[in-house]
């Protein structure tokens, strides 16, 4: 599914790029969730935005593909109609656009672009109840503008919402945990174990061992320095909440 | 005759030529006279005047005649509203009109006292009419729930000047939509409009023309006792442009909200112009220009409020512009001035212009949203504020002429 071979990226403008990605191996197949675990500043958001192509992230060696297609030659949008689906650490918030609108313009936008069908108004509409339901977002939430004025965990439960209703092919949850009590924890996870499928694969990266109880993952893995320098079972995460990243980077070391 | 024409401006452009043979075709009228006078004062508005510093007709203005060119449909709707068309040298109207509307085709020039201040008003004061178009439209409203009135200016081929006086009296309500679709070298409409106390006048502009235009649209608004005017406009620009609102709260408890958009493609010019002056106690103005420039467009806004020592206490003002540049090479020039001497208001502005937010294209595009169409999307969640206050019989269609314009 998603093959990402000695993967170096840097950031900002050439003179001042700095490397945050040096050289990263990782392969989740389908049907698996993997968690990344590491210390701020090892490189975790990055890797989601290098997979997801945002501007201003230079990927400056190795590859990575998404069912063997080279994504980090693509747009933004191309790789999200190939099914790449990021959940923002932090959603960012779009005044005068309504959710409605803009996920309706998203689902429709990514079908023109692989050729589908657009999806008709009532079928969105009953969708779009029905998903809402699950994740304890009212009708008029889904009226607002996108992210203005919620609070973070109902920005949390809105990037669920849209994941679920994009059906994306690969997921990358961003921090999902932070800002969320445990009730909206609880929620999220539900919502994100909802989408686990065989031909789907995650990567859910946290800060926290908190959230992998909620979403067991397959396998962890440890990034520091930009590079995953630890891979194990879901125990490996229960290390680090109890060892410390130092001790079990220490050891790695 | 001629070579005393010739003398009513310095040193004149073939453009100003033309306009004082125009002008001396005209019958004589003391009143026409006067206005022309004004006008000749400068001539064209020209950017060593400091209020056309940044829109200068003379320059932009070769000629006033053009090759015509296909004109632009108006999009606006016409259903459920009184329709007035002035062209280049005609005007049609509706045969009846419902009571409460009376409308008086004048071929004499009506007194305008703000000639100084306007000088593309003054010189439409003084060339408007002809064998079929009256020198001056005047309505006088009386009533309320009344149809809409529509305006449209276009036409090809000759210049053209629309003027209409509205005097609404007390308690009435008027709903008034114009589109103005250029098609000449040069369009200039004055409008006029007074409102008795408790009256409330709905205006609409919507402002779309070819790239070799010259567009005036120049307004004076008087408001009396505890009078209200929404105006909102919605303007493309042209060669050169400028949309220019006079105010005067007369009374106390007037409200003015005075909103507008401007989308300025390439070799396009959009120049806002407002002066509102709170002459009476406890008047409010709400002030909100949004903009969006692209490479090779240029934008004006100029707003002024004047809060006199006296007259103007319990002053509430707000007057925000906020322009996106949307391309490298856009240009946007700004005056927001208060001017206020009395000392218990509560007058504010602000002024912004910046490029959209990285942040929020990613976000989108991120969710599949192609970046052209995302830039599109994001841009007119920003102008649509300033549209939210059109008459909801044209708010859709407004708000979906931007949409296709940031698409294209």
């Amino acid at each position: 599914m998603l093959k990402i071979t000695n993967l170096s990226a840097t950031v900002g403008e050439a003179a001042e790029a700095k490397g945050i990605l040096n050289g990263l191996t990782l392969d989740v197949p389908a049907g698996e969730v993997h968690a990344i675990m590491g210390p701020n500043g090892a490189g975790k958001s990055t890797l989601s935005y290098v997979l997801t192509g945002r501007n201003g992230y230079d990927v400056t060696g190795g590859s990575a593909t998404l069912n063997g297609e080279d994504i980090l030659a693509m747009d933004p949008e191309t790789r999200a109609a190939k099914g790449m689906f990021l959940s923002f650490q932090y959603p960012v918030e779009i005044p005068g656009v309504p959710v409605m609108t803009f996920v309706r313009t998203a689902i429709n936008a990514q079908r023109k672009a692989r050729g589908e069908d657009e999806m008709s108004a009532p079928d969105f509409i009953k969708r779009s109840r029905e998903v809402g339901k699950t994740l304890n977002l009212n009708a008029e939430m889904l009226k607002r503008p996108v992210n203005v004025g919620f609070s973070g965990g109902e920005k949390k439960r809105l990037e669920i919402y849209q994941m679920m209703m994009l059906e994306p092919k690969f997921l990358i949850l961003d921090e999902t945990d932070s800002g969320l009590d445990i009730d909206a924890l609880k929620t999220v996870a539900d919502g994100v174990n909802a989408m686990r499928d065989p031909s789907r694969g995650m990567l859910v990266i946290t800060h926290y061992q908190r959230l992998l109880d909620y979403i067991k993952p397959d396998k962890v893995h440890v990034l520091a320095k930009g590079r995953i320098i630890k891979t194990g079972g879901p125990d490996l995460a229960l290390r680090l909440e109890k060892e410390g990243y130092d001790g079990v980077l220490g050891e790695a070391a | 005759m001629t070579t005393a024409l010739r003398d009513f401006i310095r040193n004149p452009t073939a453009a100003e030529l033309e306009l004082v043979a125009r002008y001396g075709m005209q019958p004589e009228d003391a009143r026409r006279e006067r206005a022309f006078l004004a006008f000749a004062e400068t001539g064209l508005p020209h950017r060593r005047m400091e209020a056309w510093k940044w829109s200068d007709f003379r320059a932009s203005l070769k000629s006033l005649d053009r090759p015509k060119q296909a004109a632009i449909p108006d999009p606006l709707p016409h259903d459920g509203a009184l329709v007035f068309r002035f062209t280049p040298s005609g005007f049609a109207y509706p045969k009846t009109l419902p009571s409460g509307i009376s409308m008086l085709a004048k071929r004499e020039v009506q007194a305008f006292s703000s000639a100084e201040d306007l000088p593309l008003g003054a010189l439409t004061a003084a060339l408007a009419g002809s064998d079929s178009k009256p020198a001056t439209l005047l309505f006088e409203i009386s009533g309320r729930d009344l149809p809409r009135l529509h305006f449209v200016f276009e036409g090809a081929g000759e210049a053209s000047f629309s003027r209409v006086v509205f005097l609404l009296r007390p308690n009435a309500e008027l709903v008034v939509t114009e589109s103005h679709l250029g098609g000449v070298g040069m369009a200039s409409a004055l409008s006029e409009f007074t409102l008795e106390a408790g009256a409330k006048l709905t205006r609409t502009i919507y402002q779309r023309s070819g790239p070799e235009d010259a567009i005036g649209i120049a307004s004076t608004l008087t408001l009396d006792a505890g009078a209200a005017v929404t105006q909102t406009t919605l303007a493309f620009g042209a060669k050169v442009s400028r949309l220019e609102t006079r105010v005067v709260h007369r009374q106390p408890g007037a409200h003015l909200t005075l909103n507008a958009a401007y989308l300025a493609g390439k070799g396009f010019h959009a120049d806002i112009t407002s002066h509102v002056r709170h002459g009476a106690p406890e008047c409010v103005t709400r002030q909100l220009t949004k903009g969006a420039v692209l490479d090779g467009g240029t934008g004006v806004f100029q707003g002024k409020f004047l809060v006199p020592r006296i007259t103007g206490q319990h002053t509430d003002a707000d007057m925000q512009h906020q322009v996106l540049l949307l391309e490298d090479g856009a240009q946007v020039f700004a005056k927001p001035e208060l001017e206020i001497y009395a000392d218990d208001v509560q007058c504010a502005h602000g002024n912004t212009s910046g490029a959209l937010d990285d942040a929020q294209l990613f976000y989108l595009r991120q969710r599949g949203i192609p970046e052209r169409q995302a830039r599109g999307m994001l841009t007119e969640a920003f102008i649509a504020e300033a549209l939210e206050t059109a008459d909801e019989t044209v708010r859709d269609v407004m708000l979906a002429e931007a949409q296709d314009w940031l698409a294209s």
